[in-house]
């Protein structure tokens, strides 16, 4: 079950009518609701403007207070914007070539690192109310290329679950997917919250991944995420039940006793799950924008994720120094291929040189990673 | 608010003995020099006369002119010519716009002088006012923060901290810092600043190795800055104050990324080794986060230019030269 309360609902000009506002009203019963007229109905095609929220100031300030970032506030949009978008990889960095399908950004969960804090020009968890129709135009893209593999995710501005129990996003969105033989849809999370997937009867196409860290960064930086063993717990059930499992080392955080940690939740993963129904494991290390820091830096102060060495990248996000990434790296490797030799592991966005270094080879550049992750797709479900 | 029209009025020469010697409530003064204006007035006298207000007692209080009537009394002039206001026909508030206008039609107010013109201010109007009218008056933007950071400034307390930040010498970031630290940590942070001259950016630069330092370690600034090699580097006789400044940086610097500094200084060994030719430079990447180093060759002529190749290729110390974290780097 979910374990964070909606306290407020914002409702959009014109999202009243919407048949998903009321589906999702009847959910949150005596959760006060507000309507809103006029100017801000009218950012919503500004969800990606600005690097720096409204709440959020990006200086080190003595007289702000904490920006709560409206997490326990549902706002519902209809959102004007592309739902089906490339992830936004680098030209410096290989990328995966990810489709990101954009049915709400922000997340009630607050992960000390989350980018998103830095993200977006818009406080709220906002839930794009239109996504039904939307999806049609989506689907019909993915449809016009039957020769290309779709991988699709909902969890890069949002987690894929978190708020499902009060958005149904899953039905929707898994018959809708698992119909189709070019395409892939992952759902993301740090969450238990898998019960209308257990409860849905769709399972070709569909991956539900969890994002894992070491013990110590899970219970100390990921405010309100399950705990890595109900993470563990839930994918099992996923995967008992004909799910195809993925798993996101990322990011990856250098603290003390890194290795120990990993360790342990590789002992984890071992116990809970059967490694041959995977379909991909990434490994990324922690990067963010320099803006980020500050925000880190005010509400979570005694947070340890910006203690490592982080250098400027060659795509101006400061990510950790080049040998302990690739001491991350092979660490991680070595013991998941112990566990297993056919994970599908990948690096995000990282260099040639450092998959070379690190991984004893090298998909060269975005495409040669896409047509790697494409097989991998491929091979697990045909 | 409509402020009284004072332009208009005819001065009156004022007995400087009849003159309140004190800035008076609304001065917004703060680390000026007079001697260009007792220059001035001495050139071509005076062009904008002071705005006094009667205070009873027929001693005047300026409202608005204090720096000219100290020029005219340090070129001991017996009168001064000045518009007056007579008790109680202005209020406070306008006193103090009054004010605000004569100085931003003639001159730039420094960062104190704004957070005293905005102390003031904040006695009489609502915030949301300030912020919307007065912050873009003087160049400020229109945040809350903002107002609070200049509002601290002018209560600070300790003048040397004041003048500093006038001067330039500590900017408004560090200026912000200090507020949130401890008095030890905040002396210690005032003595290196004022020991050493670190531009804007170094203080920057230098807090944010110390802020990181701080949540790494568990130590509070002072021990940070206490340490015994700051201590002999502000100690070293070799070092003059632009050299002093940038050891402090590079040893916080060496602390807050060790393996970087390691890295680069294996690095730099290792090419200076390498003995290369005479105007051969290896340029390591930028915290060798790009795939490769460069090479840069200053030669007169193409045969100059052979020579040199010729020599590179037959040093057989160049394949050495390896990431430096790796095995023999
Ligand atoms: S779960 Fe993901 S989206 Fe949510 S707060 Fe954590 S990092 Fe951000």
């Amino acid at each position: 079950m979910s374990n964070f309360q909606i306290k407020k609902v914002l409702l959009d000009a014109g999202t009243s009518l919407h048949i998903q506002t009321e589906k999702i009203l009847s959910r949150l019963p005596g959760v006060p609701v507000q309507y809103i007229e006029g100017i801000r109905s009218k950012r919503n095609n500004d969800e990606f403007g600005s690097s720096a929220p409204e709440t959020a100031c990006t200086q080190d300030n003595t007289f702000e207070h904490k920006p709560r970032l409206g997490k326990d506030t549902l706002h519902l949009i209809s959102y004007k914007g592309e739902f089906l978008k490339p992830c936004p990889g680098t030209r410096e960095y290989i990328c995966c070539g990810y489709q990101i399908l954009n049915v709400a950004t922000n997340c009630p969960l607050d992960c000390s690192y989350c980018i998103l804090q830095a993200y977006f020009n818009q406080p709220n968890l906002r839930v794009f109310v239109n996504l039904e129709e939307e999806l049609k135009r989506v689907l019909h893209v993915i449809d016009s290329e039957p020769d290309r593999i779709f991988r699709v995710g909902t969890g890069e501005f949002t987690d894929s679950l978190a708020v499902d129990p009060i958005t149904c996003w899953s039905d929707l969105l898994l018959p809708a997917f698992s119909k189709r033989k070019n395409v892939v849809l992952e759902l993301k999370t740090k969450t238990t919250n898998i019960e209308r997937l257990l409860d849905s009867k769709y399972r070709d196409r569909i991956i539900v991944s969890w994002s894992l860290n070491s013990p110590y960064i899970a219970a100390r930086e990921e405010h309100g995420a399950a705990s890595l063993k109900n993470r563990l717990k839930a994918a099992r059930q996923c995967q008992s039940e004909g799910y195809i499992l993925g798993f996101h080392f990322d990011p990856l955080i250098s603290h003390p006793r890194w290795k120990e940690g990993y360790l342990k939740t590789l002992d984890l993963m071992d116990k809970y799950i059967d490694p041959e129904k995977i379909i991909w494991i990434s490994i990324g290390s922690f990067r963010y924008m320099p803006g980020l820091k500050p925000i880190i830096r005010r509400r979570h102060p005694k947070t340890c994720v910006l203690n490592g060495e982080f250098i400027m990248g060659l795509d101006g996000k400061m990510r950790y120094f080049k040998p302990i990434r690739l001491d991350l790296y092979r660490f991680l490797r070595e013991n998941l291929e112990k566990w297993h030799p056919d994970l599908g592991l990948y690096l995000c966005m990282e260099s040639d040189d450092v998959w070379q270094k690190s991984m004893g080879w090298s998909p060269g550049n975005t495409t040669g990673l896409s047509h790697y992750l494409d097989k991998r797709v491929l091979k697990i479900f045909g | 608010m409509e402020i009284r029209k004072i332009a208009g009025a005819t001065p009156h020469g004022v007995g400087l003995n009849n003159i309140d010697d004190s800035p008076g409530p609304c001065c917004m003064s703060f680390g000026f020099d007079l001697k260009p204006l007792i220059l001035s007035i001495d050139t071509i006298g005076l062009i904008n006369s002071p705005v006094l207000i009667e205070s009873g007692q027929g001693k005047m209080t300026i409202i608005a002119g204090f720096r000219r009537v100290q020029a005219f009394k340090y070129l001991k002039r017996d009168e001064i010519p000045c518009r007056i206001l007579l008790e109680n026909s202005v209020s406070h508030l306008e006193c103090i716009l009054i004010n605000l206008h004569d100085n931003l039609s003639t001159r730039k107010l420094n960062d104190v002088e704004k957070g005293m013109v905005l102390s003031r201010l904040s006695l009489y109007l609502p915030e949301s006012e300030i912020l919307e009218h007065y912050m873009p008056l003087l160049d400020l933007p229109s945040r809350r923060e903002t107002l609070f950071l200049f509002m601290a400034l002018e209560s600070e307390p300790d003048v040397f901290v004041k003048e500093s930040v006038v001067r330039g010498s500590l900017s408004l970031k560090t200026f912000k810092r200090l507020l949130k630290m401890d008095h030890e940590s905040r002396t210690h942070v005032l003595n290196l600043l004022s020991s050493l001259k670190f531009n804007s950016n170094q203080q920057t630069q230098l807090f944010e190795y110390l802020i990181d330092l701080k949540h790494i370690h568990d130590k509070s600034l002072s021990e940070l800055l206490g340490d015994i090699s700051i201590k002999r580097i502000l100690s070293d006789e070799n070092l003059n104050m632009p050299q002093k400044a940038k050891a402090v940086l590079g040893f916080f610097r060496s602390k807050r990324f060790p393996t970087l500094a390691d890295a680069e200084s294996t690095f730099r060994k290792k090419v200076s080794r390498l003995g290369l030719p005479k105007g051969v430079k290896i340029v390591q990447s930028r915290f060798f986060e790009a795939p490769y180093h460069r090479l840069e060759i200053r030669f007169r002529e193409g045969e100059d230019l052979k020579k040199k190749i010729e020599q590179l290729t037959r040093s057989d110390r160049l394949e050495t030269l390896r990431d430096p974290w790796e095995e023999g780097g």
